[in-house]
């Protein structure tokens, strides 16, 4: 009996190995080089607080806080809106509605390094498809502002499908018994989706706007493919930013202490959203 | 049975025997022809090129293996394509195995410094981009190289061949680090067909009021002619009017490098000593202080900014290729760049300007920033200031190979006159014109019939490689930024003039940026180190 409750530990002890060598163990270790000035081929030097401090006074990072956020609240909330449009038509009869079902869900698929180099031809301004299509020169990649809005495209194009799947589901598991007692109080189409849908969709659509929330702050692949963070730093995003400084320029204890702060404001918008999805449910 | 085991035992030698032989063909005298990876060309080395460790049936390094890292430009591409196209050859004469370790440029020197750092040592050598030097040497990550190039064994190669500029970028105080392949510098590029016409010549003192600048003198000149031709549907080959000059400014790619180029006849003022004010450009190298928001830089911003104006809208968004390109098809009058496009103007599957090329070395400018005074001096004649911009790709030796001998012997092969000639005059390989075998003489010692063979135009080719050699050997030069972080510092410069380029930020705002970002990068780094390094890269006494 003993034997057997040793045992288990025993057969635990990979699964906990793995997490503490490729989970804790770097975590730690970044969080230790982020307290020091690290410079190759000489000591690491103690600075406290110093590469935290830092980083709010370093128009680049601030500037790269500011295009992270705004590519974070405007693709999630364009991505949410697309989705639960698309949920919406696509739980009614339509016809070949299951290919077009499919077809919606083609560019979740698809590789975002190799997204961001087939926006970047359809995108080109000299005869790329859009403009070579409209017959115009829109600057998509080459106006900074354009820019920013033309990655945010590429990830609604690749995200939107994602929120869709997820609502659809939601949808089809609402009771349709809940619908057809509103209808017999004559309620309007916009009634049963403000009083009905919406309500029950609600934990689902925390879900999603957190599981988007997370992954959006750490997007790289399709802003560094299609516009390296230029023109400027117009479209220079937080991981970018950070793998730059760490990667390029061999500042890892700036890196680190960058990638601790996203890190920390991730936790705490998820947290917060945890905090509703438990509220909802009680 | 036993007829049969030994017949084949007889075609297994026989095989082995033919393949042994595959890329390598020895003569009487010596002298050997080595065979090209899939091209099946030939270089023969002479005996006194060769060195006395390889000869027939030698193999010295057998067994051996060797890792090698370069651009990721695969077995066809710059750079990295010579390394394919010779790696049986030298495996066949040494023994030994290669192996091509490709890497995208933005990961190469990140990957192997890591490596170095964390002790991992998987690669024997680096074909390192010039600016990589610093982060290299000073921590002592790779070896000099000048015992070897002495000694008669290895395969036989003249560091005289180098212009100082170039031998300098190779070297760290007194000792050589890299071993002569590729030498880049930025020259300009025009189309001479147009420039030439009297026609356009004619229609230019019609709209202007003066007749066209052309041979072009300074950047102002540059900047008329562009404007000029700008928009206007020059050339037949499509119906949509084309540019007056292509550029590239994609952040984080390479277009800063067009910017040093472009600025250094403004601010490197020319004289016999290196001082704040005298053949200097990027720091005040009496205190680290950044001059790269001198007047003299800030003006030459505002050149490149109304000289972009006369380009596509699209460019600042470009890469490399992307405006190689544009040229190529026809679409620009001036285009100034590394030495990789005189050589792609030839190949007629990517170009429609082949005999239509024109190439100087960069222009200078009218007036030059004194940055003791702070004044503008106007020398009498205009301030041609050469550079040797890029990364003049060239290898280097990892002080953690247990076998520096080997690495050495396939740089110094191919670094012997008629391998390097076999690159510089096929130029695809990357490999770009800059030492004295590559010139015709009087200049050098190369001959025309191998230009033409491979393929060249000879009025591109004869404009080209003058182009060369007025740069590579010009009386004041741009000095190379090579001290550790050398690519942080161009990336703060990189951002910031992409954003001064798009209009967001003023030059002079954009380069106080840069100059702020310097400072910043220097403390972090060490005043008193970065100091000490960037006086010994320039060859600055206290």
């Amino acid at each position: 009996m003993r034997w057997n409750n040793r045992l288990k530990y025993v057969f635990l002890l990979p699964a906990v190995l793995w997490v503490l060598a490729f989970t804790v163990f770097p975590l730690l270790y970044s969080l230790r080089l982020s307290f020091f000035n690290v410079r190759i081929g000489q000591e690491d030097i103690f600075i406290g607080l110093s590469n935290f401090a830092r980083a709010f006074s370093d128009v680049n990072a601030l500037n790269a806080a500011r295009v992270t956020l705004i590519f974070v609240v405007g693709g999630v909330v364009i991505q949410l809106l697309l989705g639960l449009a698309f949920a919406l038509l696509f739980s009614r009869p339509l016809p070949a509605r299951n290919v077009l079902r499919t077809v919606m869900t083609l560019p979740l698929f698809a590789t975002p390094i190799a997204v961001g180099f087939l926006f970047f031809t359809i995108f080109y301004e000299e005869g790329g498809l859009i403009n070579g299509l409209l017959g115009v020169k829109i600057p998509w990649l080459s106006d900074p502002d354009l820019a920013l809005f033309s990655v945010m495209l590429v990830d609604v194009w690749q995200w939107t499908p994602f929120v869709f799947i997820v609502i659809l589901a939601a949808l089809q598991g609402i009771p349709e018994e809940y619908y057809e007692a509103a209808r017999l109080e004559s309620a309007s189409s916009w009634t049963l989706f403000r009083f009905i849908t919406l309500p029950m969709l609600q934990p689902t659509i925390i879900l999603v706007i957190v599981l988007r929330v997370a992954e959006a702050f750490k997007v790289f692949d399709i802003p560094f493919t299609l516009t390296a963070g230029g023109p400027g730093a117009s479209t220079q995003v937080f991981s970018m930013f950070i793998y730059r400084t760490s990667r390029r320029f061999f500042d890892f204890g700036y890196g680190s202490a960058l990638a601790f702060l996203l890190l920390i404001v991730v936790l705490f918008l998820l947290m917060s959203f945890f905090k509703r999805i438990r509220q909802v449910y009680q | 049975m036993k007829r049969v085991i030994w017949l084949l035992a007889l075609f297994v030698c026989a095989f082995g025997l033919a393949n042994a032989q595959q890329y390598l063909e020895w003569h009487a005298d010596g002298s050997v022809t080595l065979i090209t990876f899939e091209d099946n060309e030939r270089i023969t080395v002479s005996a006194e090129q060769l060195g006395t460790l390889f000869g027939p049936g030698q193999q010295p390094f057998a067994g051996k293996r060797i890792a090698i890292t370069v651009n990721n430009s695969g077995p066809k591409g710059g750079i990295s394509g010579p390394l394919y196209r010779l790696r049986p050859a030298w495996q066949e004469l040494t023994g030994a195995t290669l192996s091509i370790v490709e890497m995208p440029l933005a990961e190469q020197l990140p990957t192997t410094i890591n490596d170095l750092r964390l002790g991992l040592n998987q690669f024997d050598g680096f074909i390192q981009g010039a600016w990589y030097m610093g982060e290299y040497v000073t921590p002592g990550f790779i070896i000099p190289i000048d015992d070897y190039i002495t000694d008669p064994r290895f395969p036989q190669w003249d560091p005289s061949w180098w212009p100082p500029a170039l031998r300098e970028i190779h070297s760290w105080g007194d000792s050589i680090y890299g071993t002569m392949n590729d030498t880049d510098a930025q020259v300009l590029y025009w189309r001479n067909d147009i420039l030439s016409d009297p026609e356009w010549q004619a229609r230019y003192q019609a709209e202007v009021g003066t007749p066209m600048p052309f041979p072009i003198q300074t950047w102002d000149d540059v900047i008329d002619i562009a404007r000029f031709f700008n928009g206007k549907n020059w050339d037949a080959n499509d119906p949509d009017p084309d540019n007056g000059i292509v550029m590239h400014f994609r952040v984080n790619e390479q277009g800063h490098f067009h910017y040093m180029s472009m600025s250094a006849s403004y601010v490197v003022r020319p004289g016999d000593t290196v001082d704040r004010c005298t053949n200097n450009y990027w720091f005040d190298p009496a205190t680290m202080e950044p001059t790269i928001n001198s007047d003299g830089h800030v003006k030459a911003l505002e050149k490149l900014i109304e000289l972009a104006s006369y380009g596509p809208r699209a460019q600042v968004g470009w890469d490399l290729g992307t405006a190689w390109d544009w040229f190529l098809r026809g679409k620009a009058i001036f285009v100034f760049s590394w030495g990789d496009v005189g050589a792609l103007v030839q190949d007629t599957d990517r170009s429609v300007i082949r005999g239509k090329l024109g190439a100087s070395v960069l222009p200078g400018s009218a007036e030059v920033f004194n940055m003791c005074t702070n004044t503008w001096e106007t020398p009498s004649e205009p301030n041609v200031v050469g550079n040797t911009t890029g990364g003049s790709w060239h290898g280097v030796i990892s002080a953690r190979s247990p076998n520096p001998e080997v690495v050495y012997s396939l740089y110094a092969l191919m670094a012997t006159e008629p391998v390097s000639l076999w690159n510089v005059e096929r130029g695809w390989t990357g490999v770009d014109p800059g030492v004295s075998i590559h010139f015709l003489p009087p200049a050098g010692t190369a001959s025309l019939e191998g230009y033409l063979a491979a393929g060249w135009d000879e009025s591109d080719m004869k404009f080209y490689l003058d182009a060369y050699y007025n740069n590579n050997f010009s009386d004041t030069m741009l000095t190379y930024l090579r001290i550790n972080g050398a690519e942080e510092y161009w990336r703060a410069l990189d951002q910031n003039l992409s954003e001064a380029m798009v209009g967001r930020l003023a030059p002079r705002e954009a380069l106080n940026r840069t100059a702020r970002a310097w400072d910043d990068i220097t403390n972090r780094r060490g005043r008193d180190l970065q100091l000490k390094q960037y006086q010994e890269s320039i060859g600055y006494n206290p």
